[in-house]
């Protein structure tokens, strides 16, 4: 039952991310090796935002949607060991509309997250810390910080 | 008719007493009597219900004298010419019973026809069913002939759809034929927005566009919208 309402739920959302969505976002449901679809785990592309240390970069980041979706939000992952304060080490991104206890909504559409995420980059919760690395550098060292961030963009030049 | 209603009318009247007064006083001889008159008389006049006659019959003779059997038999025949009349009574008490079964038989034509009604509902329904099963397969053929129609469409005029091409500031829509190559919406969209067509790419879902591929190539859809990039140097 669940499953329907999330496949159909998540059906919607790519037939209106088709007909729109920000500029230089991607996000497109699984494809199998067999050409079928599966909705339930979408690869997504996260642009930097322009005059930012994110700028140029492309980050890859691929939802989880669970059987349980929209009532529980799906799982947002960036690649393992990504470097941001509020990324776990999995990847997992921390993030309140992305906590099913705090701001998650089930009216959230896949592109408020993705640009809740791409406001994230650079605007990082201090406060909700998800690893060392990123959150020591971020509160003793800007410039440290900075550089690695710019450095990580480059790690993920566009596709194109 | 109205003499002989109004005759039975007195009759009626005049057996009602009669009739109980025939239970208080019933005597086997009578009936015997009363058997034979049926027999012999009332049975011209009326077949109908002899005993009720003989009842009349008895009765009119216990008026009298309550005992004399060939006395009443005789008065009954006297009588008879005159209890022609009664039939009609007789015929109305008689019917009840007859349109008791007449009833009886009334309602089981009745529920025969309403169950007949029903079986014809449900097979209008039925029918209603089946036929909006056979309207509903009918439709995808029409569709199909749709397709069919709108192929030919597609080989004469070629369908079109609508993309939207974004780029930084916007985007905006083109039409164009399905089977037709990016490269030419790309020379298309380089004019408009004066920009050098060979710094430019096409992008759907993150990847690259093949100029030399269309729309259809992509399974595109109507109102899809692609996204325009620079190329890096």
């Amino acid at each position: 039952m669940s499953g329907g309402i999330a496949r159909g739920r998540l059906a919607e959302e790519r037939k209106a991310w088709r007909k729109n969505h920000p500029h230089g976002f991607v996000a497109k449901p699984e494809t199998l090796p067999d050409g079928t679809v599966n909705l339930m785990i979408w690869h997504c592309t996260i642009p930097g935002k322009q005059g930012t240390d994110w700028e140029g970069g492309y980050f890859p980041l691929t939802l989880h949607f669970s059987e349980d979706y929209p009532s529980k939000p799906p799982k947002c992952k960036f690649p393992q060991g990504f470097f941001h304060p509020n990324v776990y080490p999995s990847g997992t991104v921390c993030l309140s509309i992305l906590n099913e206890d705090s701001g998650w909504r089930p009216a959230i559409t896949v592109k408020q997250i993705l640009v809740g995420i791409q406001d994230l980059l650079d605007q990082p919760n201090p406060a909700d810390p998800a690893q060392t690395d990123g959150y020591h550098l971020f509160i003793q060292d800007p410039t440290e910080y900075k550089r690695r961030v710019r450095l990580q963009a480059k790690q993920y030049p566009a596709l194109v | 008719m109205t003499t002989a209603g109004e005759e039975a009318a007195a009759a009626g009247e005049e057996l009602e007493p009669l009739f109980e007064y025939k239970r208080v006083q019933p005597t086997i001889s009578f009936h015997f009597d009363d058997s034979d008159l049926e027999k012999a008389d009332i049975f011209r006049h009326c077949n109908k219900r002899p005993r009720v006659d003989a009842d009349a019959a008895a009765e009119e003779g216990g008026k009298p004298d309550e005992k004399g059997a060939p006395a009443k038999v005789v008065d009954v025949d006297e009588d008879e010419e005159d209890w022609l009349l009664p039939p009609p009574p007789k015929a109305a008490f008689k019917p009840p019973a007859e349109e008791d079964s007449a009833l009886r038989e009334l309602r089981l034509k009745k529920q025969e026809f309403a169950k007949f009604a029903e079986s014809a509902h449900d097979i209008l329904q039925e029918l209603d069913a089946t036929t909006k099963k056979q309207v509903g397969p009918k439709e995808p053929p029409e569709q199909i002939v749709l397709d069919e129609e709108s192929e030919p469409e597609v080989e004469k005029a070629r369908g079109k759809i609508v993309i939207s091409i974004q780029d930084k500031d916007g985007k905006q829509q083109f039409r164009v034929y399905k089977d037709e190559k990016f490269d030419k919406l790309l020379k298309a969209y380089a004019k408009k927005a004066k920009l050098n067509p060979s710094n430019l790419v096409f992008v759907f879902d993150g990847e690259k566009i093949n100029p030399s591929s269309t729309p259809e190539d992509l399974d595109l859809e109507d109102d899809d919208m692609i996204e325009v990039c620079h190329k890096r140097r």
